[in-house]
C-alpha cells in the first residue's frame, strides 16, 4: 500500500535529473545575455599571436575590456552574417581586403567619418565609406634556394608555370586566401586564359609539393626539396631568424614595365555596423592607425605599415624600390567567387 | 579411497540387467588410469580417476555438481590437460603429464548441455561442420542419413533459432554422430529439457547409440537418467570416484553412504553388531559384511525394502505421506525421533497418526561403519 | 490505485512525446542541410560534379574502407593475443592498447607530418641507410592519412572484439574442435563468424568516424568529403556547395547505416543460455611471447607511445619557456564544463529513444531512434552552421551562449552514446521489468528501481564515449564557440595551424591526459577480464 502513496512522487523524481538539466541550460544563457557595459568584442581572422599584444596594449591604455575571438576569415564573414544584428561583436580585423570588402557589401560593417583615419591611411588602403580601414601590407614573393636558382631566372610569377620548374616549386592548397587573392590579381590583370594556363602549369610543377602552410614552403625549399615558392613576404624573415644563413632568398617579380607589380593584400579592421558600442570600437580604430599602434602592428609580424611616416622593419626589402599591382585592393571581394572556379577548375589541391 | 569393497558385491540375489554388453567380450575403446587433473596449481578437480569403456558401451559419470564429473569428461576430449595419470582412445595413449593429443585428433564427438549448436550455421551445416574431408555428395548424403535418423528430414534449411529445444538437442546429436566417433561425450544433455520431453529424448538416444554402436560417455546430475541409459555408472563425489558398477549394483549394494544416498532415497538406521548380527531400532539384520562385535554401525534400508501394516498399538507412527501416483511414499516416526520411509502401493491409504509395524525384506541389506559418517 | 493507473498509462505517452521531440530537434539541422542543397542553383550542382564530387566520393570510400582493413587487422589480432594467448606483460598491455583513443586525430596526424614529413627523423634516419638522397613516402597522401586514422581508431575495434573474445560461449569452440577442426580453423570458421557483430559495430564506429572526422585528412591534405565540406565553409560565402556535398556525406552515411542495422538484425543470434566458462589462454612459449610483445609493443608506441613522449618533450619546452599562462586553467575549465555538459545532456536525451525503440519497438519509435543517428554523418561545421542559422530562428536568446555549442555536441555525438546505451537496454529482459510490475511498481518505479541501475554501466559508457568525442572535437567548436570561450581543442588549432608546434603541445597532452582517467573508468565498467 505504502509502494502506491509514494508512486506519483517516484515518477517526478525519475524525471529530476532532466529538469535539472534544463535549468542549468537555461542558467547558462541568461548571465551571457545581460548587457555589460565598457567590453569590445574583436572577431579577428588574423592569428591570435599577431593581433593579442596589439589589443593587450589598447586594454591597457583605455581599460575598456577586449575580448577576441580568433577563427577562419571567411568563417567570421559567415558568422558575421548568420548572426545579423544579433552579433556580439564590435569589430572585425582580418588579412584579406577582399574579405572585408565582402563584408562591407554585406552590409556587415560600419562607414567611420573619422579625420585620424583619412590622415593616417592613404585612400588605396581602405574602403570608400571607410567601412574597412587597412592596417599593413603583405606581399607575394618568390622565394628560392639560393643554391639551384640564380635571381635572374626569374622575373614574372607567371614563370613558374615553365615547364623548366617541373616537380622544383612548392605551392600552398587552394584553401589558403592569399592563394585567391593572388590569383585574382592575377586573373584580373591578364585575363581568364591566361591565369588558366598559369594555374594548369603551377599544378603540373608542383606535383606533391602542395603545403598547407607557408612556413612549410620556405622550410622545402630550405632543404633543397623545391627549388622555388610563392609565399607572402614575411614567412622567409621568420625561417631565417630560426635559421639564420638557410640557403634561401627572396625576390619581388614582375617589377619590369608593364608587369603585373607586386601582388599585394592588406590587414585591415572594420567596425561592426550593429556594434553597440561604437565609441569604444571607434577608439580602438584610431589606436590601430595611429603611429605607435601601426608600429606595433607592422612590427609583430615584420609587415609593411601603411601609415606613411611609420617605417618598415629595416630587414625588409625597401618598399620605395618596387611597385604594387594596380588592382584596387576592393575589387578581392568581386574577383574572387570565379577566382575559386578557375583554380577548382585546374584542379589545385 | 572407498574403492569398491569386494564384500558387498558377494552371494547376493541382485537382478542383473539381461543383456548387458559387458558379458560379450569387446575391445576396450577408452581407459583412464589414475588420471587427476587440476585447476591452477594446487586445486585439485578430480584425483585417481580409474574406469574403461568398452565398444557400444554407455557409462555415465554421475554426481552433484561440483563433483568432477565434467572436468573428467573434458580430460577425456583434450580440453583439459591431465596432472597424473593416463587416458588412452582405442588404445592410443591421448593424454598424460607433459603430453596432450589436441581434440581435433581425437575422434571424439561431443554434445553440449545448451547443445552449442553455431547460429550462424543452417542446420545442414551445422551437421557437416566437421566433414571437409569429404566430397560435396558425399557429405550432402552422409547430412540427410543422419537427418533422417535423428527425425530431422526436412528441417535441414533451418537456423538453430528457428529450433525447439528438442530439435537442437537431435542437431547437436548429428553433428557429433556424423563424425563416426571412437566415442560420444556428453554433458547433461537433457537437463535443457522439459521431463516429458527428456524422457522421449532419453528413449531416442539409448536407441540411436545402440543401432549405431556409439560408445558413449554420459555426465549427469539425474540417477534416473543415469539408471535409464547407463551399462556402467560411475558416482564421483569430490573429484574421487566413489563406485564404479552396473546401475543396479549401485542402487541396491552402493559402497558409500554417499553413493547410497545420492541415488536414491534411504535411510540409514544405527546399530550394533551383537551375536553375529546386527541389532537396530527396527529389528535385527545379518552381519553379511562381517563387522566385528561391538562394532557401531548403520543399516542403509530403502522405502521399498520397508513395507508397513497398520496396528492396533506400536512405537512407530505414520508422520507424513506423500502421494507419487504409482505409490505412496510414507514418512514413519520412531520412539528414538529416527524416521525411516517406507513406500506403498497407490491406493494403500493410512492417515495420518496411525501406529504401524515395520516389515523389513532384509535380503539385501548394507551396512556401514559409523564412524563413516552418514550423510544429513 | 487510480492514480497510478493513471500514471501508468500516461507516462509512456509523454515518454513517446519527448522521444519524438527530440529526434524531430536532431533532424532540424539535417532538414536544414538538405534545404538548402536541394534548394540549390543546378549550376552549382553540375560545377561541383564536374570538378569535385567523383574525386571526393572514391577518396571518402577509399579510405573508409583503408582504415576498415587497418583496423579490423589490428584491432581483431590484438584482441585475440591479449584475450586468448598469455604473455609478460599481458595486463598492462591490455588496457594500454586502449590509450590511442584519447589521441585526437589532428594530434596525431601533426606529429606524423613532423615525423615522416620531408626532413622529418624518419627520413633523416633512412638517409644515413640510403644515401643523402634517400626519400620516404610522403604522409600527405592516402598511405599517411589511412595510417594516422587506422593507429588512432582501432581500439574501437579492439575493445569490442576483445569483449567479444572474452564472453563467447567456449563450447562453440570447443564441439568445432571435437569435431576434428583444428585452432586455426575453429577461430576462422567458428570463432571470427560469432564475433560479427561486435567486429561490425566496432568497424562501423570506424568508418562514421573516419567520414567525419576532419583534423588529420586536413593537416594530412587528403581530400575526402568532410575536408572539402569544410574548405567550401571556409573558403567560400556561399553555404550552397557546402550543404551539398554535406547531403551527399549524410546518404552514404544513412546508406552505411541502415546496411549495418539490417546486417545487426540479421545476425541477433539468439544464443542459448549456457553455463559460462572464461576461455582459458594459452602460454606462449618464449618465441611467441617475443613476437607478441614486439606486436604489442610497436602498435603502441606508434599510436600512442611515441606521440605522447614527443607531446611531452614539446610541452617541456614550451612551459620552460613561459608560454603558458593563467588563461590556461580556463581552457581547461572550458573543456570539461563543455563535454561533461553536453555528455550529460545527450544521455537524458537518449535514454527515451534508445529504451522506446528497444522496449517498444514501433515503427514511430524506431524511426526516432534512426533519427538520432543521422547527426553523426553530418560533419562537424555543417552542422554547426544548421544550428547556428536555427538557433537564431528559433530561440535568438540562446544565440552566442555555450547552448548552441551543446546543441552540437549532442547532435554530434549522441550517436555514438546510443551505440552503447542500446546493448545495455538489451541485456535487460522485459521478464525483469515484468517481475517488477508485479510487484507493484508503476512504470517509473520500475525504470528507476530495475532498469536504471541495470543499465547504469552502459549509461556511464555512453556519457564517457560522449565526454571524451566533445573534449576532442574541433570544427563545430571554432564555428560555435561564445566570444573568450576557448577550449582546449581550440588552443592546439590555433597554434598548431600557425606552425607554433610547441605551443600546441601543452594542450594536446592535457587533453590526452584528462581523457585518460575517463578511458579508464569506461574500461572498469566494462573489463571482465578473468
Amino acid at each position: 500500500m505504502n509502494q502506491y502513496h509514494f508512486q506519483p512522487s517516484a515518477s517526478v523524481r525519475s524525471w529530476l535529473p532532466l529538469l535539472a538539466a534544463a535549468v542549468l541550460l537555461f542558467a547558462l544563457v541568461v548571465p551571457a545575455a545581460a548587457a555589460e557595459p565598457e567590453r569590445l568584442v574583436v572577431y579577428s581572422g588574423r592569428a591570435e599571436r599577431l593581433i593579442k599584444p596589439v589589443l593587450d596594449s589598447f586594454q591597457d591604455k583605455t581599460g575598456i575590456q577586449v575580448d577576441l575571438l580568433s577563427s577562419g576569415t571567411t568563417e567570421l564573414v559567415n558568422r558575421l552574417q548568420a548572426e545579423g544584428a544579433r552579433t556580439p561583436a564590435d569589430v572585425f580585423i582580418t588579412n584579406d581586403a577582399g574579405s572585408l570588402e565582402h563584408a562591407r557589401r554585406l552590409e556587415l560593417l560600419h562607414p567611420l567619418k573619422m579625420r585620424e583615419i583619412d590622415r593616417a591611411i592613404p585612400a588605396q588602403f581602405r574602403a570608400s565609406d571607410n567601412s574597412w580601414v587597412g592596417l599593413s601590407g603583405r606581399f607575394w614573393i618568390v622565394v628560392y634556394n639560393t643554391a639551384q636558382v640564380k635571381p635572374g631566372d626569374i622575373t614574372s610569377i607567371l614563370d613558374l608555370a615553365d615547364p623548366r620548374w617541373k616537380d622544383k616549386i612548392a605551392i600552398p592548397n587552394s584553401g589558403s586566401e592569399y592563394l585567391q587573392a593572388g590569383v585574382s590579381v592575377i586573373k584580373a590583370t591578364v585575363g581568364d586564359d591566361r591565369t588558366k594556363q598559369f594555374l594548369a602549369g603551377l599544378k603540373e610543377n608542383a606535383g606533391t609539393q602542395v603545403y598547407g602552410k607557408s612556413s612549410q614552403i620556405v622550410e622545402a625549399i630550405a632543404k633543397g626539396q623545391a627549388a622555388v615558392g610563392v609565399v607572402n613576404h614575411y614567412y622567409i624573415y621568420r625561417h631565417l631568424a630560426a635559421h639564420p644563413g638557410a640557403p634561401i632568398a627572396a625576390l619581388m617579380p614582375d617589377q619590369q614595365e608593364g608587369g603585373i607589380g607586386a601582388i599585394m593584400n592588406v590587414a585591415g579592421v572594420g567596425v561592426i555596423r550593429h556594434t553597440r558600442h561604437l565609441d569604444s570600437a571607434k577608439l580602438l580604430v584610431e589606436f590601430l592607425v595611429a603611429q605607435a599602434g601601426q608600429k606595433m602592428f607592422a612590427e609583430l609580424n615584420k609587415e609593411y605599415p601603411l601609415h606613411p611616416e611609420v617605417k618598415a622593419d629595416p630587414a625588409l626589402i625597401e618598399r620605395k624600390t618596387f611597385r604594387a599591382a594596380l588592382v584596387p585592393l576592393a575589387r578581392l571581394a568581386e574577383l574572387r567567387e570565379a577566382t575559386m572556379t578557375l583554380i577548382e577548375q585546374a584542379g589545385l589541391r | 579411497m572407498f574403492q569398491t569393497d569386494p564384500m558387498s558385491h558377494s552371494d547376493k540375489q541382485i537382478p542383473q540387467a539381461g543383456h548387458s554388453p559387458r558379458e560379450v567380450h569387446r575391445p576396450t575403446v577408452l581407459e583412464l588410469r589414475n588420471v587427476s587433473c587440476a585447476y591452477g596449481t594446487d586445486q585439485p578437480a578430480i584425483t585417481g580417476i580409474s574406469f574403461s569403456a568398452q565398444e557400444g558401451e554407455i557409462v555415465c559419470l554421475l554426481g552433484p555438481s561440483g563433483c568432477g564429473k565434467t572436468t573428467t569428461l573434458r580430460a577425456i576430449a583434450g580440453f583439459e590437460p591431465v596432472t597424473a595419470g593416463e587416458i588412452r582412445l582405442e588404445g592410443r595413449l591421448v593424454s598424460t603429464p607433459g603430453q596432450l593429443v589436441p581434440t581435433e585428433q581425437r575422434r571424439i564427438g561431443m554434445v553440449f548441455q545448451e547443445y552449442a549448436l553455431f547460429p550462424h550455421l543452417r542446420v545442414r551445416d551445422n551437421v557437416a561442420f566437421g566433414l571437409r574431408h569429404l566430397s560435396g555428395d558425399e557429405r550432402a548424403s552422409q547430412v540427410r542419413l543422419m537427418l533422417e535418423m535423428v527425425g530431422l528430414t526436412g528441417l535441414a534449411a533451418r537456423y538453430p533459432h528457428e529450433l525447439s529445444g528438442g530439435q537442437q538437442q537431435r542437431v547437436a546429436l548429428a553433428r557429433a554422430l556424423v563424425q563416426k566417433p571412437v566415442v560420444l561425450l556428453l554433458d547433461e544433455p537433457f537437463s535443457n529439457l522439459d521431463p516429458d520431453m527428456a524422457g522421449k529424448m532419453r528413449e531416442d538416444l539409448h536407441d540411436l547409440l545402440r543401432q549405431t554402436k556409439t560408445t558413449a560417455i554420459l555426465v549427469t546430475h539425474d540417477h534416473d537418467e543415469a539408471f535409464a541409459m547407463a551399462d556402467q555408472i560411475a558416482v564421483l563425489n569430490n573429484g574421487r570416484l566413489e563406485q564404479l558398477d552396473t546401475p543396479e549394483s549401485i542402487y541396491h549394494t552402493p559402497s558409500t553412504p554417499f553413493v547410497a544416498d545420492f541415488v536414491g532415497q534411504a535411510d540409514f538406521i544405527p546399530g550394533t553388531i551383537e551375536n553375529g548380527t546386527v541389532h537396530t531400532e527396527i529389528g535385527t539384520f545379518p552381519n553379511q559384511a562381517g563387522y566385528r562385535i561391538g562394532t557401531r554401525v548403520v543399516v542403509m534400508i530403502r522405502p521399498d525394502d520397508i513395507h508397513i501394516v497398520p496396528v492396533e498399538k506400536s512405537f512407530a507412527h505414520i508422520v507424513a505421506r506423500r502421494f507419487h501416483g504409482s505409490e505412496n511414499l510414507y514418512t514413519i516416526g520412531l520412539p528414538s525421533g529416527q524416521v525411516v520411509h517406507g513406500s506403498e502401493p497407490s491406493t494403500t491409504v493410512y492417515p495420518v497418526g496411525t501406529p504401524v509395524e515395520l516389515q523389513v525384506n532384509a535380503t539385501h541389506t548394507v551396512l556401514f561403519e559409523q564412524d563413516r559418517g552418514t550423510p544429513p | 490505485m487510480n492514480q497510478a493507473a493513471a500514471v501508468r498509462r500516461s507516462l509512456p505517452d509523454s515518454l513517446s512525446l519527448v522521444a519524438l521531440t527530440v529526434a524531430g530537434l536532431l533532424c532540424l539541422p539535417l532538414a536544414y542541410v538538405a534545404h538548402m542543397a536541394l534548394t540549390a542553383d543546378a549550376t552549382i550542382w553540375s560545377r561541383l560534379w564536374n570538378t569535385r564530387i567523383p574525386e571526393l566520393l572514391f577518396n571518402t570510400t577509399a579510405l573508409a574502407l583503408g582504415v576498415a582493413a587497418g583496423t579490423l587487422v589490428l584491432g581483431v589480432s590484438l584482441a585475440w593475443l591479449v584475450s586468448r594467448r598469455d604473455f609478460p606483460g599481458r595486463r598492462v598491455w591490455e588496457w594500454a592498447l586502449v590509450l590511442p583513443l584519447a589521441m585526437p586525430t589532428y594530434v596525431l596526424a601533426y606529429i606524423y607530418s613532423h615525423l615522416l614529413g620531408a626532413g622529418g627523423p624518419v627520413e633523416s634516419a633512412w638517409q644515413l641507410l640510403a644515401g643523402p638522397d634517400g626519400r620516404i613516402p610522403s604522409p600527405h597522401s592516402y598511405g599517411g592519412a589511412t595510417l594516422v586514422m587506422t593507429l588512432d581508431t582501432f581500439p574501437f575495434v579492439y575493445l569490442l572484439a576483445r569483449a567479444a573474445f572474452l564472453n563467447l560461449n567456449v563450447s562453440y569452440e570447443e564441439v568445432a574442435r571435437a569435431c576434428g577442426v583444428s585452432r586455426l580453423g575453429t577461430l576462422l570458421r567458428i570463432t571470427l563468424p560469432l564475433m560479427r557483430p561486435a567486429i561490425v559495430a566496432g568497424l562501423s564506429l570506424v568508418v562514421l568516424y573516419v567520414v567525419s572526422d576532419f583534423g588529420a585528412v586536413s593537416l594530412l591534405r587528403y581530400q575526402t568529403l568532410t575536408y572539402a565540406v569544410y574548405q567550401q565553409m571556409t573558403g567560400r560565402y556561399d553555404p550552397t556547395a557546402a550543404s551539398i556535398l554535406s547531403l551527399l556525406l549524410v546518404i552514404a552515411a544513412l546508406i552505411f547505416l541502415v546496411a549495418e542495422r539490417w546486417f545487426r538484425r540479421r545476425s541477433r543470434f539468439f544464443q542459448t543460455t549456457g553455463r559460462y566458462r572464461t576461455p582459458a589462454r594459452r602460454q606462449c612459449g618464449p618465441l611467441g611471447a617475443t613476437l607478441a610483445t614486439i606486436y604489442t609493443t610497436g602498435v603502441f608506441a606508434l599510436s600512442f607511445g611515441v606521440p605522447a613522449c614527443m607531446l611531452a618533450m614539446w610541452s617541456v619546452a614550451a612551459v620552460s619557456s613561459g608560454a603558458l599562462d593563467d588563461r590556461f586553467i580556463g581552457f581547461v575549465w572550458n573543456s570539461v564544463f563543455l563535454s561533461g555538459l553536453a555528455a550529460s545532456v545527450a544521455v537524458f536525451i537518449g535514454l527515451p529513444l534508445a529504451y522506446l525503440a528497444n522496449r517498444r519497438p514501433s515503427r514511430l519509435n524506431l524511426l526516432c531512434l534512426q533519427a538520432a543517428y543521422a547527426g553523426y554523418a553530418l560533419p562537424g561545421p555543417v552542422a554547426a552552421l544548421a544550428i547556428l542559422a536555427i538557433v537564431s530562428h528559433l530561440a535568438p536568446i540562446w544565440y552566442g551562449t555555450v547552448a548552441v555549442l551543446v546543441i552540437a555536441y549532442v547532435v554530434h555525438f549522441l550517436p555514438a552514446g546510443l551505440q552503447s546505451m542500446e546493448p545495455a537496454l538489451q541485456q535487460v529482459t522485459p521478464n525483469l521489468e515484468e517481475a517488477s510490475r508485479s510487484l507493484g511498481l508503476n512504470t517509473a518505479a520500475t525504470l528507476r528501481r530495475v532498469t536504471l541501475p541495470l543499465v547504469r554501466g552502459g549509461f556511464i559508457a555512453a556519457w564517457v564515449l560522449m565526454f571524451l568525442q566533445s573534449m576532442k572535437e574541433l570544427p563545430a567548436t571554432l564555428l560555435l564557440r561564445p566570444v573568450g570561450f576557448d577550449t582546449l581543442a581550440v588552443r592546439v588549432w590555433l597554434e598548431a595551424s600557425e606552425e607554433y608546434y610547441q605551443l600546441a603541445a601543452p594542450s594536446a597532452l592535457l587533453i590526452v591526459i584528462m581523457t585518460i582517467p575517463a578511458i579508464l573508468l569506461l574500461l572498469s565498467k566494462d573489463w571482465r577480464a578473468a
